[in-house]
């Protein structure tokens, strides 16, 4: 048999054939088997992009391709105010920073809600809380599944910065850290501090969120955003109304790596009903 | 056809010792075994070999050759760590492993062909593997063990011995070989018998008759023939190290230093094995006498020595052991690592081991109390919590978008309660409550004319008890900004800030 398809082989290399004419094969290919697929998989090769769903030929390269289209993807707020400066929400991998004055409201409601929507998602999340502000009450009650949060409390500005990297490189999806109000517990910690952050960050595409009383992360965050002109809402005139109903205040993108600066959204937060005393 | 392979370590208390103190091993070291005057040397480095230091010298005539040279007495544990090390990597050959003591030990290697090139790849791969725990041991292989024995103690190893084969290969060797420690030696020497080849060629009934029943068993070792089975041991339920000091720590740091170096083989071991850490058992000998011996219980299963270090000292930190540390040894609870399963559509998992290193280093820094998973606890007063350990649930299978949050004012807790004074004014008729706040005072930031403030709210919780609780609650709204809820209960205090 090898000697007449060796033959064979030689006769048709003689014959000259076109190379659009299909070269005669001993062996025909066997006709594409139509394999069943799941509604999943067939959804997660829609999602890829053409070239890459080409190229994808085992489970290790269709997990590579989800997390390069993953780093992609948003982790939203679903606070509309916050996400539309950022397109849509905390961009993975990058470090974000969120400044406001005592006086202002919103840094530690949109914290809260980026935990929220985050561990809604199954995603494990992080608060990194220096000032030992958070009350797990109201948290829950904003949604935040604290089975997924880990809570981390650090006493100086050193410790905090240090435990967020250390989380980062752990596969965090989420970190929040909230440096409180000021002044900030510890000492100020070097600018290359952040920059180290970013990277890790980076590196692992954790969505870093940074809320402090003043800009401290200076060109390491991919976005600044200040909130601002606070006002309350009171139920009631004057000097005694009779119930503080929420809070409105105005965010503005200080900074952003690839959108204009200067936009500003105002952002409207409710008093939680049901709470300890009311 | 049964194989069998012997690993050997020559030396075998100079090596475990070794193992246990690498930086001795380019000096003058020798191990010395009795007290006093009948301490004698029963092995040697190669420094001191040179300078003609051999086994047997008493420990004054070694001196007398090399005044520094450093002696060592036999260490038990060391000598026990180091022959379990050893049974451990046999064990990643073959489940049927034989201890023999002293460094000896046998691997039924039988079936073992399709898994290298050769038996004397084998050997080489068990040489190795040896080597990477830190025993400089040698390897023969053979159809029974003491052909095995004999192959391994040779200098060039691996040996093997081919099948059938076993008589030719002890024929040439003196009869040392067969049985070093031999009454029945001098006897044959008289006989003019060097070799065991020249042992094996005399009839077998002459020198029974002649030697006994001990001359009918050297006789068939010498054709090669070794009826005794190999016997496997069972599995050890912990891994274990330690070893004895020469003398008395009373630092934290030097004894962490060699505390190190046990778990870095501790952990070595484990991974040869497949296994993590869950629990390590530390049990410290103490000066005059005593013993001090405490648990660490690992968040997951671990291997990583910074890991268990950094524990081990918090734990020494909080509670010394009070005396001088004379020796000790730590025990490894052997666990299977956890690994975590990737996901196609879900939220990729943390790792367990990755997630519990890290918890672990972060409790080192700041407590256990600063870190954990927040929970609510049954009450009224908001700075009340609880934390646990983190073990987050596993993500779902399916990728899910986020809820929608509910965009609820947060408040952020002061811990504890800021103490201020309060300037009022009695409530008019329209005004509930019986006052209402007009200014702040404090001495931080908190102070200030009050802009608008509504309440109060009464909170009453354990009236039945001590320690319970009568607030009344106002929300202000600072003239310079800033809005705070202000409670009062006997004293003024600002419970939290809205942010």
């Amino acid at each position: 048999v090898p000697v007449t398809a060796r033959s064979l082989d030689a006769q048709y290399r003689l014959l000259d054939l076109r190379p659009e004419r299909p070269r005669p094969a001993l062996v025909p290919d066997p006709p594409p088997v139509e394999s069943p697929q799941r509604e999943e998989v067939t959804k997660l090769r829609a999602a890829l992009a053409g070239t890459a769903a080409a190229k994808v030929m085992n489970a290790t390269e269709l997990m590579q391709a989800l997390e390069k289209v993953r780093r992609e993807e948003s982790l939203p707020t679903t606070l509309a105010a916050f996400d539309t400066l950022l397109g849509g929400g905390l961009p993975r991998g990058k470090m974000v920073e969120l400044t406001g004055r005592r006086s202002s409201v919103g840094r530690f409601a949109v914290a809260i809600s980026a935990l929220a929507a985050a561990t809604s998602m199954g995603e494990a999340a992080v608060l990194v809380d220096l000032g030992d502000h958070f009350d797990p009450q109201v948290a829950e009650a904003d949604g935040v599944d604290l089975r997924r949060l880990l809570w981390i409390r650090p006493k100086t500005l050193k410790q905090a910065v240090m435990s967020v990297e250390m989380i980062a490189a752990t596969g965090f999806q989420l970190v929040v850290l909230d440096l409180g109000l000021p002044p900030v517990r510890g000492r100020r910690v070097p600018d290359a501090s952040w920059v180290r952050l970013a990277r890790t960050a980076e590196a692992h595409g954790t969505a870093l969120l940074i809320s402090s009383p003043y800009p401290v992360t200076g060109t390491a965050s991919e976005a600044v955003i200040v909130a601002e002109r606070t006002r309350l809402q009171w139920l009631g005139r004057g000097k005694s109304p009779r119930l503080l109903a929420g809070a409105t205040t105005e965010l503005r993108l200080e900074k952003h790596r690839h959108r204009k600066a200067g936009e500003t959204t105002r952002l409207s937060l409710q008093v939680v009903e049901g709470l300890p005393a009311r | 056809m049964t194989r069998i392979a012997c690993l050997y370590v020559p030396m075998f208390p100079l090596a475990a010792r070794l193992r246990s103190e690498p930086e001795l091993l380019p000096e003058a070291l020798a191990i010395v075994e009795g007290n006093g005057g009948a301490a004698h040397i029963v092995a040697a480095t190669r420094r001191a070999r040179t300078k003609g230091i051999r086994p047997g010298l008493s420990l004054a005539q070694a001196r007398t050759i090399v005044p520094k040279l450093i002696a060592r007495g036999r260490d038990p544990e060391c000598e026990r760590t180091a022959q379990e090390a050893l049974l451990e990597v046999a064990e990643t050959f073959s489940p049927r492993v034989e201890d023999d003591g002293d460094g000896v030990v046998f691997i039924d290697v039988s079936g073992m062909e399709r898994h290298f090139d050769s038996e004397l790849e084998l050997g080489k791969a068990a040489v190795r593997a040896a080597e990477g725990v830190g025993l400089p041991a040698r390897c023969g292989i053979g159809a029974s063990k003491l052909a095995a024995r004999v192959a391994a103690e040779l200098p060039k190893s691996p040996t093997v011995v081919a099948p059938g084969t076993e008589a030719e290969f002890l024929a040439p060797l003196p009869l040392q070989r067969l049985t070093p420690a031999l009454e029945a030696a001098s006897t044959l020497q008289r006989w003019g018998i060097g070799s065991i080849g020249e042992l094996a060629r005399l009839p077998e009934s002459e020198v029974a008759s002649r030697l006994g029943e001990l001359g009918r068993e050297l006789h068939y070792a010498a054709r090669g023939i070794d009826p005794r089975p190999l016997i496997p041991r069972a599995m050890p339920p912990e891994f274990r190290e330690g070893m004895e000091l020469e003398w008395p720590l009373v630092a934290l740091e030097p004894f962490l230093f060699i505390a190190s170096a046990a778990l870095d083989r501790l952990a070595a071991r484990l991974e040869v094995q497949g296994f993590a850490c869950k629990r390590l058992e530390l049990t410290m000998n103490l000066e005059p006498d005593g013993y001090h011996s405490r648990a660490i219980d690992l968040p997951a299963p671990t291997r990583d020595v910074k890991t268990m270090l950094t524990l081990l000292r918090l734990d020494l930190e909080q509670t010394p052991p009070g005396a001088p540390v004379v020796g000790f040894s730590l025990a490894a609870y052997p666990d299977r690592p956890r690994r975590a399963q990737l996901s196609l559509f879900g939220p990729a998992a943390l790792s367990p081991e990755k997630l519990a290193t890290t918890i672990a280093r972060l409790i080192s820094m700041l407590g256990e109390d600063g870190v954990g998973m927040p929970m609510t606890v049954d009450g009224h007063l908001s700075d009340r919590y609880a934390i646990a350990t983190y073990s987050p649930p596993p993500p779902p299978d399916i990728h899910r978008g986020p809820r929608k949050s509910h965009g609820l004012l947060a408040v952020r807790i002061f811990r504890p309660p800021v103490p201020v004074e309060v300037i009022t004014r009695p409530s008019r008729s329209d005004e509930p409550g019986e006052v209402q706040i007009v200014a702040i005072k404090s001495d931080g930031d908190i102070a200030g004319d009050v802009r608008a403030c509504a309440g109060p709210w009464h909170m009453e919780e354990g009236w039945w008890r001590s320690e319970g609780a009568a607030r009344a609650y106002w929300d202000v709204e600072l003239a310079r900004g800033g809005s705070y809820r202000v409670y009062r209960d006997g004293e003024w205090f600002v419970e939290a800030s809205y942010g």
